[in-house]
């Protein structure tokens, strides 16, 4: 995978190493691992407003960017808060 | 922004619990008082005892927690740095079995299910790719464990190394 968001290693019995290529969802921040031959609809799809990869979930497939998310969620905790 | 890590043999004497049929939780994050963004950028694991004597697989995860449970020990983030001050994170580790953190319903981040034997690493390339919590109080993030069958009843470590900013 070009540019991959992350990486993972799976270092098995015997010592026989995997490696995976990941990214993590632009939606949910979720990590999905990309294995070599996958079909590029396993992964998810490519977010046009986000300019980023987002995972296969249903609720994925409407851009709501984590970040905003997370705004959210902390100006709900400000507004309880104060 | 301070790097920190902290792992669940973090502590003077850390009571690991066995993994059991349902989910044990190893490591768990969050705020309280001053709540800071956190991101988990690597996690590693593996068992640390001898395996069970018929393969099995564990199952691994990560998900959102609201609550802190009742931890088995409180663990102090190491910070990366020694210059870095105390974090404003409060870890827990080694829940005893039916005390877990409060799971957010389907709020898994990532999953897997590998050998017994097997351990695994990630890394986030940067701080866009991580696994973040909002700052608010009591949000957070726990890695927990299972091995369905009870082949593999024994503890296991894992680290976690976050960001706050």
């Amino acid at each position: 995978m070009r540019n991959a968001n992350g990486y993972g290693v799976i270092i098995g019995p015997g010592g026989v190493v995997e490696e995976i290529d990941t990214f993590t969802c632009c939606h949910c921040n979720g990590i999905v691992h990309v294995h070599a031959g996958m079909k590029p609809d396993e992964l998810g799809s490519w977010c046009t407003l986000c300019g980023q990869m987002h995972c296969a979930k249903l609720t994925c497939r409407t851009c709501f960017p984590f970040e905003k998310r997370m705004e959210r969620a902390e100006a709900v905790y400000r507004a309880k808060k104060s | 922004m301070a790097n920190y890590s902290v792992s669940n043999l973090g502590a003077a004497t850390p009571a690991q619990a066995n993994l059991t049929t349902s989910y044990n939780t190893l490591i768990e994050t969050h705020a309280v008082t001053t709540p800071r963004r956190l991101a988990w950028y690597e996690f590693e694991f593996g068992i640390d005892a001898n395996p069970g004597n018929t393969d099995c697989s564990i199952s691994w995860d990560i998900s959102r927690t609201t609550g802190a449970g009742t931890a088995g020990s409180a663990a102090t983030p190491n910070p990366l740095d020694p210059a870095d001050g105390a974090a404003a994170t409060v870890a827990g580790i080694n829940h005893p079995n039916g005390t877990p953190p409060t799971y957010t319903a389907s709020s898994n981040l990532w999953s897997l299910g590998v050998n017994q034997r097997a351990s695994y690493r990630w890394i986030a390339r940067d701080d866009k790719s991580a696994l973040w919590v909002p700052a608010t109080s009591n949000a957070g993030l726990g890695i927990r464990a299972k091995q369905a069958s009870g082949a593999y009843a024994s503890t296991a470590v894992a680290t976690v190394y976050f960001q706050e900013q």
